[in-house]
């Protein structure tokens, strides 16, 4: 199955930092599921065509994290997430993400109100609990 | 000299690259011109796109790899050994190579007898492999090679190195004449090549799509000398693209044109200026403190490659800024 990563070419962001970034979240939020056999290094690779060095880094960085294992012949794994570690990296992702909203709003001359009024209305329009 | 200087980046440094070949002062006289001196390692197991101009000396280096060329001086080393004379059977059997425009010596021959002659050259020689990749490429396997057109020649010689299980490839040009369908085989049948491990691929190239799709590695070659080789995805991060303006102060235009890592600078009528520069963060952030519309765009490769170019001209020939 496809892994549903994208690169942003325009981005600053190195493309290794966007992959990890990409994958970490789909592991966190369980769109990839624990057990799941990721591609090979080369396959993954040639998929985003990027090189293989750029995923054996993600490979790696996410290994240390806990959040992947690779066995030696078999490839490399997703593995059980605990609910902490779930949480704490889920908020630490949703609170870089606020963080760029209000960089980009106050880059617009947005001032706390507005922000705040905009972010109340998104939720009812999306009827949360 | 810097890291920086010789084109190599850290993580390179960092990491245990082991090299396939390496190339120590290696100089070599042609009639028009000269190559070297190169001093260059090609990592093991990667996948390295050669790049350059036409006639700048891709094509001979490529041949000194093969030993079909002797370097009149300067050192080559293959997986640690070095050689006089030619290249030892052993070391010849690992390489295998596919040239822009196959000269066949078998020409009299169909793919399936060419095949079966070569395949007693090459103890790793897969058979199977071999009949797989002709079906896959639409090669017919029993017409003499002679009445084969180019194309098919091409894809015929593609599938006989890739059937001996080589531990380097050398492709000069591989693609030119294959029609996009096989020119998709190949890279897949590349790509599956590199999953056996312990492969290495040299490949010279004008197709950025084939860089790519393909490489791990990209070196630059330009009037002879290699100006350096970078991790593929870093290459792409290298330079951008950044739009001022249009600016009415030309003094503050003057002094954002002083800033490292600006490459060329192309002022427009408009007052609006088109820059290429390694440092795009900087450039945006004094625009914005000055109240100067910036944009940032990514480079298409083509442009990167001239940005490379031009980057060697400037900090290693001393040229003036364009």
């Amino acid at each position: 199955m496809r892994i549903p990563v994208q690169i942003n070419e325009n981005s600053a962001e190195p493309l290794y930092r966007q992959v990890e970034d990409q994958l970490r979240a789909l592991i966190l939020s369980g769109q990839i599921e624990e057990g799941r056999l990721l591609p090979s290094i080369r396959e993954f690779a040639a998929e985003l065509k990027c090189s293989v060095i750029t995923i054996r880094r993600v490979y790696q960085d996410l290994e240390n994290e806990g959040l992947l294992r690779t066995r030696q012949g078999t490839g490399t794994f997703v593995t059980k997430v605990e609910e902490e570690q779930r949480v704490r990296l889920g908020e630490q992702q949703i609170r870089q993400l606020l963080d760029e909203v209000i960089t980009r709003g106050t880059n617009f001359g947005w001032n706390r109100q507005q922000l705040h009024e905009l972010f109340e209305q998104l939720l009812s329009e999306r009827q949360l609990p | 000299m810097s890291i920086q200087d010789t084109g190599m980046t850290a993580s390179m440094m960092q990491s245990e690259l082991e090299s396939a070949i390496t190339l120590e002062q290696v100089c070599k006289k042609r009639r028009e011109h000269r190559i070297g001196p190169i001093n260059w390692s090609i990592p093991r197991g990667y996948v390295t796109a050669l790049v350059g101009e036409n006639g700048t000396g891709k094509s001979t280096l490529i041949h000194m790899l093969l030993r079909t060329l002797y370097p009149d001086s300067g050192r080559i080393t293959w997986m640690g050994e070095a050689c006089e004379g030619e290249l030892p059977v052993h070391l010849r059997q690992q390489i295998a190579y596919v040239a822009e425009l196959p000269m066949l010596e078998e020409n009299r021959s169909t793919a399936r007898q060419a095949a079966a002659f070569r395949s007693q050259w090459y103890p790793n020689w897969n058979q199977q492999r071999f009949e797989e990749l002709l079906h896959q490429l639409k090669v017919p396997e029993d017409v003499r090679l002679s009445k084969l057109s180019k194309g098919q020649q091409q894809k015929f010689v593609f599938a006989a190195a890739l059937a001996t299980s080589p531990k380097l490839l050398l492709l000069d040009e591989p693609s030119s004449g294959l029609d996009p369908f096989a020119w998709k085989d190949m890279l897949s049948a590349l790509h599956s090549e590199m999953e056996r491990g312990d492969v290495t691929v040299l490949i010279t190239t004008h197709r950025m799509e084939e860089v790519k799709r393909l490489a791990d590695y990209v070196a630059l070659m330009y009037e002879g000398q290699i100006c350096g080789m970078k991790e593929k995805d870093e290459l792409y991060q290298q330079w951008k693209e950044v739009w001022l303006g249009p600016v009415a102060d030309r003094q503050l235009l003057d002094d954002l044109k002083e800033l490292p890592g600006i490459l060329d600078w192309d002022a427009k009528p408009d007052g609006s200026v088109r820059v290429h520069t390694s440092q795009p963060a900087e450039l945006q952030q004094i625009a914005e403190e000055n109240d100067i519309p910036v944009q940032v765009n990514g480079l298409e490769w083509e442009e990167l490659l001239s940005c490379w170019v031009n980057d060697y001209r400037i900090h290693h020939l001393g040229e003036a800024k364009v």
